[in-house]
């Protein structure tokens, strides 16, 4: 299947406009991103299968069932299945390098972008939004649009540079090194945010009467104080517990530990046990 | 605006959102922050849109479609929050913006399934070679059943809503303790962003990192962008004693 046509700088940008453009239309359940990935490459299977018994074969293969990181992930799955391409590679070598790359780099893209990068840039914003400033959420546009632009162009240049070694080289290396990195950075950003940003407290007070000097005196406790001298955030940190425990151990889904919180909240607000 | 241009404009702006959400993420439109901050430029009240919008943004960080799982759509809800919750009701956005998201939530299912129609074209269209077909179908329908799932809604309600609003709130303002409900209940929400991150993340592995984030903001009472700082310096003498024994 070996083809003499060159793939040229343009060829990839063409796949890289119509990656930016369509990447993830027609999502479904049956084959999920699998229609805006064979988009995305149509313009390189056009030129490397000009006969279009081939071409057809190269069409209903890239098909099938995609699902990656559209972020992190596609751009650099296409670079490296760009080269292939261009190299001559069986259909059986591109659906493996897909299949292959797809599951961890869907871990490591949700993990950078979704979990990490955005979570700070947004509770940053969203924080600022709340004080009035609108900053906040310019801001995060442009940390939106600048980077995500700059790494889905990088990823899809260098991966077809490195073409087929791109398996080895994700395997270790450089990028396990960055991204364990980040995830130390992000873990300690997260441990530090996450009990600013729920908000559970209790107003709950309770009377106290203790005897001094042979006369009573009643006194207020506050049980908020009393909770904070024992760890500080102590009800927002069991919320989040609670949820991880449900999420990981007993397999709710996101929905349902959401009706749960509103559920706990709802009552505990209506009732004065929390505000 | 009358409600009926304003319903098209947002509706219009739903349509760009769930557009941005599918493929370019030029600017996260999807992200309630974003889609309530620009609902609050188009009906004028950009306060209400960064209140509504960045009060959602924080129940729905960390929250994502992992693999195409369903979440609330904080994003249909902080439009149709910020147009209610406009000129000072910030209590009845907020409060509409919440079952909003969540009923939304059966629609996107029902989009994501319908959507099968596009990948069974296409396979007609690759059976007959035709790329020009499929490039027809994916530039002008691909988004539109996702598009007009929440853009429709959206248009309805805030075109024949307002009666509606108008009794519910008159309704809050007779039972204060809903109020207090939904904002402890709003309080409440962020946790499961927080324990979606952390189901995701490592967190077995490193659980060490997790908690000196929390002891320094919690004890030390050390700011955000701090933490950050300490964190990359931490992470950078962790790689270096690491990798530096293995090389040795």
């Amino acid at each position: 299947m070996a083809t003499k046509a060159k793939i040229t700088h343009a060829d990839i940008m063409k796949c890289f406009w119509r990656y930016i453009f369509m990447a993830q239309c027609g999502w479904n359940y049956e084959r999920m991103q699998s229609v805006g990935y064979c988009y995305s490459m149509l313009p390189v299977l056009k030129k490397m299968h000009p006969d279009p018994e081939d071409f057809k074969e190269a069409f209903i293969t890239n098909l099938n069932f995609f699902n990656t990181n559209p972020i992190v992930g596609t751009p650099l799955i296409m670079g490296a299945h760009i080269a292939l391409e261009e190299a001559g590679a069986s259909y059986d070598t591109t659906e493996g390098l897909k299949v292959g790359l797809m599951g961890p780099l869907a871990g490591v893209g949700d993990t950078l972008v979704w979990a990490l990068y955005n979570s700070i840039i947004f509770s940053i914003a969203a924080i600022m939004a709340l004080n009035g400033n609108a900053m906040g959420p310019i801001l995060a546009m442009v940390l939106v649009f600048f980077p995500y632009m700059a790494v889905r162009y990088w990823q899809i240049t260098w991966a077809y540079k490195e073409g087929s070694n791109l398996l080895s080289t994700i395997g270790g290396g450089a990028i396990g090194r960055i991204t364990e990195f980040v995830t130390i950075v992000g873990l300690m950003v997260i441990g530090g945010f996450a009990p600013s940003i729920v908000r559970l407290t209790t107003p709950l007070a309770y009377a106290q009467s203790t005897v001094v000097n042979g006369e009573t005196v009643t006194q207020t406790v506050q049980v908020q104080a009393q909770l904070d001298s024992i760890l500080p955030y102590m009800l927002p940190v069991l919320a989040t517990f609670m949820c991880y425990w449900l999420l990981k151990k007993k397999s709710w889904s996101p929905i349902q530990v959401i009706l749960l919180l509103i559920v706990i909240g709802f009552t505990g607000g209506a009732l004065g046990i929390f505000g | 605006m009358s409600p009926i241009l304003s319903a098209l404009v947002l509706a219009i702006w739903t349509y760009i959102c769930v557009y941005d959400m599918l493929s370019p993420n030029f600017i996260m439109a999807s992200r309630p922050l974003i889609a309530g901050f620009v609902t609050g430029l188009i009906v004028g009240d950009v306060k209400t849109g960064m209140l509504i919008g960045g009060t959602l943004e924080l129940m729905a960080l960390g929250v994502y479609t992992y693999g195409g799982a369903t979440i609330p759509d904080y994003m249909t809800g902080a439009i149709l929050g910020t147009y209610f919750g406009k000129g000072g009701n910030f209590d009845v956005g907020i409060a509409l913006a919440i079952p909003a998201a969540l009923l939304m939530t059966q629609v996107d299912v029902l989009n994501r399934f319908l959507n099968f129609v596009y990948v069974h074209r296409a396979d007609r269209y690759a059976e007959a070679g035709d790329d020009k077909g499929f490039d027809r179908m994916m530039v002008w329908t691909s988004h539109m059943i996702w598009g007009f799932s929440r853009a429709i809604p959206v248009f309805l309600a805030i075109a024949f809503g307002e009666p509606v609003v108008k009794s519910i709130s008159a309704f809050f303002e007779s039972y204060p303790w809903i109020n207090k409900g939904i904002t402890a209940a709003g309080g409440l929400l962020p946790a499961i962003g927080y324990a979606m991150l952390l189901k995701i993340l490592p967190v077995d592995k490193y659980p060490a990192f997790l908690l000196l984030g929390f002891v320094l903001f919690a004890y030390l009472k050390m700011p955000l962008l701090g933490i950050a700082l300490f964190a990359v310096a931490v992470a950078g003498i962790f790689q270096y004693v690491k990798y530096q024994k293995k090389e040795a």
